[in-house]
């Protein structure tokens, strides 16, 4: 019934499975913490057994949620020649997010080999996203379909763009524009040479050396708040000679800060930040299964509304700037679009909207995504270029 | 102490825990790892670490998590007034600087903070530690230090070693990503929303005297709500608040007005009352309906259900 004849084998097997199928982070350790786990519970309960290897198997929610699944797939394997689809529902119920969970499956074992390898690589950069509509659990056949289809995405897809390390004038450009944002101060109290209150303890402190006598006086100042960087970049078709730009942009900004998180977005929404953070390291990356979302049309306000969604609690806040790059030629409703961008703007300390078009002489923002867009921008310009990025940085304005 | 025993504790003690909430809580008392609980806003994760402490019969020492928190707030600070007193009264005692020194760092004008609280504790207690995700990376580091080691390091006083390891319940809202390495120590959970089911069990464990009938459609009205795109989806907290201001109300169920009249309760943002305007068909069915009770206002004064008429 079991894979392997032992119970280390089998865990050790499981631990394998794992890491190589869904991308776990396994070490020895948990392994070690599992086989002591295991001392503890009923082996006979299966439940119970999930539920004891679960959190030491898994960090995250994503992990957490497609847990289940593995632990199926490797300890009831379906005989041969059934399909997983034909094993009845799965054990959910572990959060909100059960649109990852398929999709996720999908990723794992049972699907067609190169439709795997493709999930594979969208799995590791991020996490790529099923609309609501299609994620539904009713919907298990369709998912073998590519879930990001619409009937706007583009026939055949053009090259796939590049990420490679910013040129040293836009990492300048970004670095002055990431040290010139104020968001006022942290409340935390930091060690300096002259600040606005005495620093008693370090003053008594030094004042050992000096025989109990306090001649160097020391101080504290509160340090600036570090500002984080949200930046959704538009890839659909429109957008065509500037994607390489905006993606540049992307590349300069994760080489001057860590607290960047960027996004893709045309039909779907993904999360690349991996793969820029990685270009920053010097590694170029073609961003391959970006495919589908790059060259297609653009659905702006769903994708942001998703965006806002999937990612909002964990990427929004006081301290966030969000810049999106985009022409605004949205296909979408506007009032999707409006909604979408007054809760941005509520919930950051600045939106950015580069707009590549403005530069165009006689370009004016009519469009309808754009007007139902303008009310909640703070700051409204272009970077088409290295100088027009460096000027970025004298314009940005947040609220503090 | 096995899952079952602990599941039944924490009943007593009117915290409905799941199976694998339970599950993962023994996991935690014997490995000696810290556990990392996530979730939305208002599930219990807080009060699970209260909870936990009453159970195991230990203290519970907290520390909430805030931007700009830093060491000194979370380990220990000086007494440095009471030093200078005492640097100044003993001027005139004969004693060498080292003496002095000795005598100024030591143990006696140490402030413990929570964390150097939690290691030097005669019996293991529960250390929460609320939040993390408000406090920035930087605080998350140490705190690594210190969960890996379970030693600090005075300079004054040199290295404290835990003589009993806490039990470290670390929970977090997800308001940023969490470092790879917080998360390799810790044991991982995610406590989600209750079913309806366990919902109506916790309604009825926390408001007693509520009847059947209004916490299951509190509960209804919950995972319905919890379902819609809201910008802040109601937890468990705002349906044990809900529920506390209709007993107030002597209600004994939900119609249409009472929904809208008490709707503050549960829905904070204001925009998430138009999306609930929106979805009015789906809730209607959930509640009593109201057509036939504006008749029998007056007829049920008295049987229980206490209202007034209105003119």
């Amino acid at each position: 019934m079991y894979p392997f004849g032992s119970l280390p084998s089998n865990l050790i097997g499981f631990g394998d499975f794992l890491r190589r199928e869904y991308k776990f982070q396994i070490g020895s350790g948990e392994l070690h913490d599992t086989a002591r786990a295991l001392e503890l519970v009923d082996l006979a309960n299966e439940i119970r057994v999930r539920d004891a290897l679960r959190p030491i198997l898994s960090r995250t929610l994503e992990d957490a949620a497609v847990f289940d699944h593995a632990f199926t797939t490797f300890f009831f394997p379906p005989p041969k020649g059934v399909t997983q689809e034909g094993l009845g529902p799965l054990r959910l119920g572990v959060g909100p997010e059960t649109a990852l969970h398929e999709k996720r499956v999908e990723a794992g074992p049972q699907a067609a080999p190169d439709e795997a390898e493709e999930e594979e690589g969208a799995k590791v950069a991020g996490e790529t996203f099923t609309p609501l509509a299609e994620s539904e659990p009713g919907a298990a056949p369709a998912l073998l379909a590519r879930t990001s289809y619409s009937p706007l995405e583009a026939e055949s897809a053009r090259g796939a763009p590049v990420l490679r390390r910013a040129e040293p004038a836009w990492r300048d450009a970004a670095r002055v524009l990431v040290r010139r944002l104020h968001l006022g101060l942290s409340r935390r109290w930091r060690s300096a040479a002259r600040g606005p209150r005495f620093d008693l303890r370090r003053t008594l402190r030094a004042s050992l050396q000096t025989g109990g006598e306090a001649i160097t006086a020391r101080w504290l100042r509160r340090p600036r708040r570090a500002p984080r960087f949200v930046l959704l970049i538009d890839g659909s078709r429109s957008m065509g000679p500037y994607t390489q730009t905006a993606l540049e942009v992307a590349a300069a900004m994760a080489s001057a800060t860590m607290r960047l998180e960027v996004f893709t977005f045309s039909t779907a929404l993904q999360r690349v930040t991996n793969d820029v953070r990685r270009s920053a390291a010097g590694e170029a990356r073609r961003l391959e299964h970006l495919r589908h979302a790059w060259a297609g049309g653009t659905s702006i306000g769903p994708c942001l509304r998703e965006f806002l969604r999937r990612f909002g609690e964990r990427t929004m806040g006081r301290a966030t700037v969000v810049m999106i790059v985009s022409d605004g030629l949205d296909v979408g409703e506007p009032g999707v679009l409006r909604d979408a961008m007054r809760e941005l703007h509520q919930r950051s300390a600045g939106l950015v909207w580069l707009n590549p078009l403005l530069e165009t002489a006689g370009y004016e923002p009519t469009a309808s995504g754009m007007r139902a867009a303008r009310p909640y921008i703070t700051t409204f310009a272009s970077a088409n270029d290295v100088e027009g990025f460096a000027r970025l940085s004298r314009l940005v304005r947040v609220r503090t | 102490m096995d899952a079952p025993t602990i599941r039944a504790r924490f009943r007593d003690r009117g915290f409905v825990a799941g199976e694998a909430f339970a599950t993962a809580l023994q996991i935690m008392l014997a490995l000696e790892k810290p556990l990392l609980i996530e979730g939305p806003a208002g599930v219990g994760k807080t009060e699970s670490a209260k909870v936990l402490a009453e159970v195991l019969e230990t203290r519970l020492i907290r520390l909430q998590c805030y931007e700009g928190l830093d060491a000194m707030a979370a380990l220990y600070e000086w007494n440095y007034p009471r030093q200078m007193l005492h640097a100044r009264l003993s001027e005139t005692v004969d004693l060498t600087i080292e003496q002095r020194e000795a005598q100024i760092f030591s143990e006696k004008f140490l402030l413990k903070r929570p964390l150097l609280e939690a290691i030097t504790q005669d019996r293991s207690p529960v250390l929460l530690i609320d939040e993390v995700d408000r406090a920035d990376e930087a605080f998350e580091a140490f705190l690594l230090e210190l969960l890996a080691e379970w030693q600090v390091t005075i300079p004054e006083l040199g290295a404290i070693r835990a003589r009993n390891k806490p039990h470290v319940v670390v929970t977090s809202n997800r308001t940023r990503e969490l470092s790879d390495a917080l998360r390799r120590r810790c044991l991982f959970l995610w406590l989600p929303y209750p079913s309806l089911e366990q919902e109506i069990d916790i309604l009825h464990a926390r408001v007693p005297g509520l009847s059947d009938r209004l916490a299951r459609q509190i509960a209804q009205m919950m995972q319905l709500l919890r379902g819609l795109s809201l910008q802040k989806a109601p937890g468990v907290a705002e349906s044990l608040d809900w529920a506390m201001a209709l007993m107030h109300l002597h209600r004994d169920h939900l119609d249409a007005q009472i929904v809208e009249e008490t709707l503050g309760c549960v829905l904070k943002v204001h925009e998430d009352r138009e999306i609930i305007a929106e979805h009015h068909e789906a809730i209607e069915p959930l509640l009593v309906d109201a057509s036939p009770r504006v008749e029998s206002r007056v007829a049920d004064f008295g049987l229980g259900s206490v209202s007034t008429p209105r003119s």
